[in-house]
């Protein structure tokens, strides 16, 4: 009887993998199991058998079976995969509705990505403020010819006004943290401007600053190195050059070589072959003597940029204007 | 400022590619805006910060090419004057300590004739206009040494000069013929009660030169500059000469560049220069000492420079040494350099000139500090991913409110406070500061549903702004706004403003009919607890939401997940008859607190008074037996009947 098994066992093995589609093995599935089929005559069979041998041949049996039984579906699964329905993947369907983030909240959060890696925390600060913190506490006093730079909105002459630059968040951040400390703002400014496609009296500053003893001009350029090429790209060419600002001493221009012309100079970059990106230095000692710091004893750096044309390049807007007033379609 | 390239030239040698020295200025902060060619001149723009007075003249150009390029600046010719205590014609009284030096100089017999070719070629090139040879040429001395001074008809100033403030509303006409109402803060010439000129920006016309004019009486100061300023800026005089005032001239170089329009004067045989200065200085200025602790500039700068570099540099920007030992060095700064008052500028100094470019760029390696983010700003963060994955786009509108969506600008609530507003708005729409997220959202949507669109779904998360009594403050929201072009409906609104509760971890909010100051229909407030944290309703069939983020901020629930029950639950369906006005989401939420094995409870059908709700008993321990069941059941029962009015419908 066990060779009847095996033999059965074999031959149904090669009839299945020889089986071409799902009639012939149909045929072979009612040949093996159906009413007259040769598994369940030899099934018929058993009890034919000795008594001592019945289980093992029970078993054989069973194992048969069960392989015979998942050969043919292998079988009938692969045919399915080979021989298919005609099915249009391209059929348009309803989508579900997606919500995207407005550019410059995109143009911030990959920016404070970068940042954050170097180990600086977020902050804001109030965007009605007193020119005590927009101005005076910055080295900037009244009457200095840097204000003439910065023509602020007022809502009570002179001290309330709208901040004309995050540097507010500056001064109150070395106000009330305790160094060490390395921070980014981004955040809404205003000034008077006439609005137009490239001016508007409301923008987005992205600022900088840390205040640890040790900090120096040199961590400043690597800091912002590391910045401009992780965000602007590895083959931009940056320049690191002296420039005043008020609020530092020593002063830091930044600029990229212009993407459009690669340097040569066109209508972009006014024929420089730079774009200006950020204002830095170290920050002014009067600033640090302001807030009851010994400048030798403790340093620090400050950085800013305007967010808006890096924005627009980005998502190749052409007016400042769109950014805020609705025309943006979003995907 | 531009500089034409000859001109430069004559006093300094310059490096035979412009590119060079263009590249180098910039480095060293004066960067090169635009080249541009003018009258076939080279000329170069340079952006000059308002710290460098000095830098505004051909000199100070020079004395930065001398430091970059070790070279040497020739001497500007001058006549030597002799101080006397009263002119021939004029006399000079100062009376406020406004005036730091105020010098007069005389010239006689004087040639007034149009300027020749290479004084004009030199103004045009520098973009001033020419006016007659003596104009030019002071014009053409403050442009080379950076000091401005005015020539008068020397014979319409005779007698007592004076340098005073003005009286509250006197007159002046300017050359240019613009009539000026003074001010008692402005700080004027005058003889008597004639206004000569307004002291460091512009002259009468009256007393200036003319056609006519035989003698010259040339006037040239330095003043408090935050008062010039004032003035500049109060009458928008914004001369080469206010330019200059503005910032903080050099006191010492006044009598200098008269010597030098005198000199050129004669030169040219234009007059006979009377080689006489009245001098008022009462206080002059004399460098002063700066210290330059070579510690501390490693620590400022992260480089180490050697002794010698830093000695050489200051050398060549003319700083005078008067110690040097191996902890520091100190010196003299010239008077010139007025923007050089302590120790990092002199730092500053030397850097600049060693080479911002010769600083190696260092990735922070210092202690990393702790993360010091506040809350708010991670709530901001989590709220736009939470709007987002229900399908809202983010917008940023202006705070300021637009005059035709004005009268939505209500502060929702709290009707006293009011609008903060500019003063010196730059338009009418950049005004009113905004009081809630709905004026400039409805805005947009309008705009939006103009563009075609069939939905509408936007958020922003931004500031709104009050006055309270004499109190300015600001509240940081979110609002979310919806519309639908077919089928626009409350529950479709509803259905997204539960998902984004849920999903940021706020489901435990409830609603309550409001009523607010803002023109919405169906206005609901939205509650934690007892608290008031938000609104909502629909304008204009758009629907509205608005959530003061510091109301929820550490009120959101810590996002957790649960595991699939074990045993299966007993599902069943009530359905129940509840008096006209019923509220069926408190109905719900009173259901599922009766027993905790009550873990879900839905709204599956209504019809009329009629309300199927399907209830799931769920025990996650065991599985539940009907006579338990059975038990909460008539607790539902009892406590839907009690609370609410609502019969189990058989």
């Amino acid at each position: 009887m066990q060779e009847e098994i095996m033999s059965a066992k074999n031959q149904a093995i090669a009839q299945i993998s020889g089986a071409h589609d799902n009639e012939e093995l149909e045929q072979i599935r009612i040949d093996l199991f159906g009413r007259n089929g040769k598994i369940t005559n030899i099934l018929r069979g058993v009890k034919n058998v000795p008594q001592d041998q019945r289980q093992q041949i029970g078993i054989l049996i069973n194992e048969t079976k069960k392989t015979l039984e998942n050969m043919l579906l292998d079988q009938k699964n692969s045919f399915k995969e080979n021989v298919r329905e005609w099915f249009d993947p391209t059929i348009p369907v309803p989508l579900v509705k997606i919500g995207n983030l407005h550019p410059t909240s995109v143009v911030i959060s990959e920016m404070v990505e970068i940042f954050k890696h170097m180990g600086f925390s977020i902050t804001e600060g109030p965007e009605i403020e007193t020119d005590h913190y927009n101005f005076e506490l910055l080295n900037l006093p009244k009457d200095h010819p840097a204000r003439s730079l910065q023509d602020v909105l007022y809502i009570e002459e002179p001290e309330t006004l709208l901040r004309s630059h995050t540097s507010s968040v500056e001064t109150r951040s070395i106000e009330n943290l305790k160094p060490p400390f390395r921070v980014v703002v981004a955040g809404k400014c205003y000034r008077f401007e006439n609005v137009n496609a490239s001016n508007n009296a409301m923008f987005y500053q992205f600022q900088g600053f840390a205040l640890q003893k040790g900090l120096s001009l040199s961590d400043l350029k690597g800091t912002l190195f590391h910045f401009a090429k992780s965000y602007f790209g590895k083959d931009r060419k940056i320049r690191f050059r002296c420039k005043y600002y008020p609020e530092v001493e020593p002063g830091v221009g930044l600029d990229l070589n212009c993407q459009f012309c690669n340097g040569k100079g066109c209508a972009v970059c006014k024929g420089r072959g730079w774009i200006e990106m950020l204002g830095a230095g170290m920050i002014h000692p009067n600033i640090l003597k302001n807030f009851g710091y010994k400048p030798k004893e403790i340093t620090g750096f400050a950085f800013g940029m305007g967010l808006d044309r890096i924005v627009m390049d980005r998502f190749k807007i052409k007016d400042i204007r769109s950014l805020y007033n609705g025309d943006i379609k979003y995907s | 400022m531009k500089i034409p390239l000859n001109w430069l030239n004559e006093i300094i040698p310059l490096p035979a590619d412009n590119g060079v020295l263009t590249d180098k200025l910039t480095m060293v902060g004066h960067m090169l805006d635009k080249r541009l060619v003018i009258d076939g001149e080279e000329v170069v723009d340079l952006e000059l910060r308002g710290n460098r007075a000095d830098c505004y003249s051909i000199l100070g150009i020079a004395r930065e090419v001398s430091a970059i390029f070790d070279t040497k600046v020739k001497l500007l010719q001058t006549l030597e004057l002799t101080k006397v205590s009263k002119l021939l014609n004029s006399n000079l009284s100062v009376d406020t300590p406004l005036v730091k030096r105020a010098a007069m100089t005389e010239a006689f017999d004087v040639k007034i004739t149009k300027s020749p070719a290479w004084l004009v070629k030199k103004l045009t090139a520098y973009g001033m206009e020419s006016v007659n040879n003596i104009v030019d040429l002071t014009n053409y001395v403050m442009i080379e040494t950076g000091e401005p001074m005015h020539a008068f008809d020397s014979d319409k100033v005779k007698g007592e000069l004076q340098i005073r403030l003005a009286k509250e509303g006197e007159k002046m006409i300017t050359f240019q013929g613009a009539t000026l109402t003074l001010t008692k803060n402005d700080l004027v010439w005058s003889r008597g009660t004639e206004v000569l000129s307004v002291a460091g920006a512009i002259g009468e016309k009256y007393h200036s030169i003319s056609e006519t004019t035989k003698n010259i009486l040339v006037e040239a100061a330095n003043y408090d500059r935050a008062n010039i300023r004032r003035s500049v800026y109060r009458h928008n005089l914004l001369t080469e000469a206010g330019i200059r005032h503005e910032k903080e001239l050099d006191p010492n170089m006044v009598d200098n560049a008269l010597g030098r329009f005198l000199f050129l004067l004669k030169k040219h045989g234009w007059g006979t220069p009377n080689c006489k200065i009245y001098d008022y200085y009462p206080k002059k200025l004399n460098p002063w000492k700066l210290k330059l602790n070579f510690d501390y500039l490693k620590t400022l700068a992260g480089v180490e420079i050697d002794t010698k570099t830093i000695k050489n540099i200051l050398l060549n920007l003319n700083f005078k040494i008067i110690i040097q030992n191996r902890n520091f060095i100190e010196v003299l700064v010239p008077t010139y350099r007025t923007d050089v008052t302590l120790e990092e500028d002199l730092i500053e100094e030397v850097l600049r000139i060693y080479g911002y470019d010769n600083i190696t760029p260092h990735v922070l390696s210092l202690e990393i500090p702790d993360d010091i983010t506040p809350d708010y700003i991670k709530q901001e963060n989590a709220l736009r991913e939470c709007a987002t994955a229900v399908g809202f786009n983010e917008a940023i509108t202006l705070s300021f409110v637009k005059e035709s969506v004005s009268k939505l600008n209500i502060d929702p609530e709290k009707p006293l406070n009011t609008t903060a507003y500019l003063i010196n708005p730059p338009s009418p729409d950049y005004k009113f500061l905004r009081m809630n997220l709905l004026c400039n959202l409805y805005e947009l949507s309008k705009k939006t549903i103009h563009e075609r669109a069939e939905e509408v779904r936007l958020f922003e998360i931004g500031k709104t702004y009050f006055k309270e009594k004499d109190k300015y403050f600001e509240r940081r929201k979110i609002a979310l706004v919806y519309y639908l072009s077919k089928d626009n409906s409350f529950n479709n609104f509803k259905s997204l403003m539960d998902s984004f509760f849920i999903k940021m971890c706020l489901s435990h909010v409830s609603y309550s009919n409001e009523t607010y100051l803002l023109p919405l229909h169906n206005s609901f407030s939205v509650k934690l607890g007892n608290r008031i944290v938000g609104f909502a309703g629909v304008f204009d069939d758009i629907y509205y939401l608005e959530i003061d983020l510091d109301q929820i901020l550490g009120q959101t629930k810590k996002y957790s997940v649960s595991l699939w029950p074990k045993y299966p639950p007993q599902i069943e369906d009530l359905t129940m008859v509840f008096p006209d006005r019923t509220y069926i989401g408190d109905v719900i939420t009173s259901i599922t607190s009766i027993n905790r094995i009550i873990e879900k409870v839905e709204l599956r059908d209504i019809f009329q008074n009629s309300y199927t709700f399907r209830i799931w008993y769920q025990d996650p321990n065991k599985t539940l037996t009907d006579t338990e069941v059975e038990k909460i059941r008539k607790e539902i029962i009892t406590s839907v009947k009690n609370k609410f009015g609502g019969i189990l419908k058989e």
